[in-house]
């Protein structure tokens, strides 16, 4: 066994700036989280990161303090290198890149959403999931395939977070969880449109369409009512498809949408039929956060994939499947 | 008149059961879109009815395009079925691996211009793999299966239907699959003319260095 080793992580993709510390054996040391809250509207790119900006000292020296540990002790900084916003992918990077030639240490470049799957696995157990990847910024559903977490389906336009936190802005409730919540009480379903295409979904003429009924005059709580429930079905349909043509036997939902209570309902409800295990990353680290950079991190570092500072650049379109997943053959599928 | 008897469950599919019945002397097929559990009976009612009801419709368009598929029979909106020909063959799948080289090149041509009048006429079949299409004992052409289909003439989705059945044959026919694409297109460009063809080539080239397709369909 190789001793072990300690990454810090740093992660800037969009709203969040948060900084991990988490050892090679998978002991999650720190994590420490800062979120920046638009006071109206959605997420200004500029403004978060001059946000990320004021609060980037504050944050390496918290994680560190929490972590019990100095600098020294770091063995690899890791950031997260896309997808996300440029503007508050360049705070991270640079700040990593600062870091990592100070500490004379190797430079990690972490996908956002690997890193999502790669906590989600390593808090919740699973082994080999189909994972429904569900955030503000993302819709996809992936699977560990021949090396690389392929994409099985994602959405054409909007993500799914994105349409409810739109919808319940322009509805004047706020973001998700608001529009679930007053959902409860509704009583009455309006048809939608339910775009499916496979495994891939769309959901801009969705939103657009729960708008027109609010301006109807339609009631709110039927309104929120069929927008999460068709947003909801889309989501498990189209996990379902993805189930059966991988036939793996467990799901994982991780991103902030997995803290939906509905969503898992459904989803437990639809794996019973096919006699699959429901995994959900547990809210700490549903949403954007350090702890999930550093722990892909330190995987990258088990496995050799490093970075060299001078070709460390942010990619704000980084896909999932540009990255070989080295680590998953290392030893079984851990 | 007798209630039709099921004789075979033919598959499972994660939308629909299909199974092939027995009725007054004849095979029919049934292909019955069971209710999901996890969705709200009103929404899982209206989703079903909606797509039997497309499904209904892209049959009946294509007989009038020309395009062999199976015919409709009688449409259950209550129980979302639709009961359709049985049509008796093999499918494409199965028959490549028997049939020698002339034949091939022959019905790949056939096949050509049978989804040349399909997209000619603004359908997609969205899921166009050797195991959709069936060779009766004439060896005259059959598509099967529209549940994933759509109404479109964007090129992007055209290309899919090819690039589906393109992969379909690199996986299990890799041998053949560069001589059977080369007289299918023949026969498609027989139909949408040289230009289109190869616009949506050029697409289809696109959609395989994304590799989004990588593992779908094949």
């Amino acid at each position: 066994m190789a001793e072990e080793k300690i990454v810090l992580g740093i992660e800037s993709t969009a709203h969040t700036l948060g900084f991990g510390i988490v050892s090679t054996t998978g002991k999650i040391l720190a994590n420490v989280n800062y979120v920046y809250k638009p006071k109206e509207g959605g997420i200004h790119p500029r403004e978060a990161a001059q946000h990320h900006s004021m609060h980037a000292a504050r944050g390496v020296m918290e994680a560190l303090r929490r972590a019990g540990i100095s600098p020294e002790r770091i063995d690899g900084v890791a950031f997260s290198a896309g997808p996300g916003m440029g503007p508050c992918l360049r705070v991270g990077a640079t700040l990593a890149r600062a870091l990592a030639l100070k500490l004379n240490k190797p430079l990690l470049a972490v996908n956002h959403g690997v890193a999502h799957i790669e906590i989600g696995r390593l808090v919740t157990g699973a082994r080999d999931p189909v994972v429904l990847y569900i955030a503000g910024g993302n819709t996809l559903i992936t699977a560990y395939l021949d090396g690389r977490y392929r994409i099985f389906g994602e959405t054409l336009d909007i993500a799914a977070g994105n349409c409810l936190d739109a919808f319940g802005i322009e509805a004047g409730i706020g973001p998700m969880p608001n529009p679930e919540v007053k959902a409860r009480e509704g009583r009455k379903i309006h048809p939608l449109p339910y775009r499916v295409k496979g495994m891939d979904v769309s959901f801009s003429g969705l939103l657009t369409a729960a708008l027109k009924l609010l301006k109807k005059g339609i009631r709110i709580e039927d309104v929120c009512l069929s927008i999460t429930e068709t947003v909801y079905s889309m989501l498990t349909e189209t996990l379902e498809r993805a189930l059966a043509f991988t036939e793996k036997k467990e799901i994982l939902l991780v991103g902030g949408l997995a803290r939906s209570i509905r969503l898992r309902q459904m989803i437990e409800a639809m794996a019973k039929l096919h006699d699959a295990k429901v995994y959900v990353v547990p809210p700490e680290y549903a949403g954007d956060n350090g702890a999930m950079i550093a722990w892909t991190g330190a995987l990258q570092l088990l496995s050799g994939l490093v970075i060299r500072v001078e070709e460390s650049v942010v990619k704000p379109k980084f896909r999932i499947d540009e990255v070989e997943v080295k680590w998953r053959n290392l030893n079984g599928s851990k | 008149m007798e209630e039709p008897k099921r004789i075979q469950v033919i598959r499972i599919g994660a939308e629909a059961i299909v199974s092939k019945l027995r009725w007054n002397g004849f095979d029919l097929i049934s292909k019955h879109r069971v209710p999901k559990p996890y969705r709200i009976p009103e929404l899982d009612r209206w989703i079903r009815d909606k797509r039997t009801i497309h499904e209904a419709k892209i049959l009946v368009e294509l007989k009038r395009a020309g395009v062999p598929a199976p015919a409709i029979i009688l449409l259950d909106r209550s129980s979302s079925t639709i009961y359709m020909q049985y049509i008796k063959g093999i499918e494409l799948k199965k028959a490549l691996d028997e049939l020698d080289p002339v034949r091939i090149e022959k019905i790949a041509g056939k096949l050509g211009e049978i989804v040349g009048k399909m997209h000619l006429r603004g359908i997609v079949h969205g899921d166009l793999t050797t195991s959709n299409v069936i060779l009766d004992e004439t060896e005259k052409i059959y598509l099967i299966d529209f549940g994933l289909s759509s109404v479109s003439d964007d090129v992007e989705e055209l290309a899919v239907d090819i690039h589906l059945l393109d992969r379909s044959l690199e996986s299990a026919h890799h041998k053949i699959r560069e001589r059977f694409m080369k007289h299918f297109l023949l026969g498609y460009s027989k139909i949408v003319g040289r230009d289109r063809t190869l616009e949506i080539l050029r697409k289809v080239k696109e959609i395989r260095m994304r590799g989004r397709y990588v593992k779908r369909g094949g």
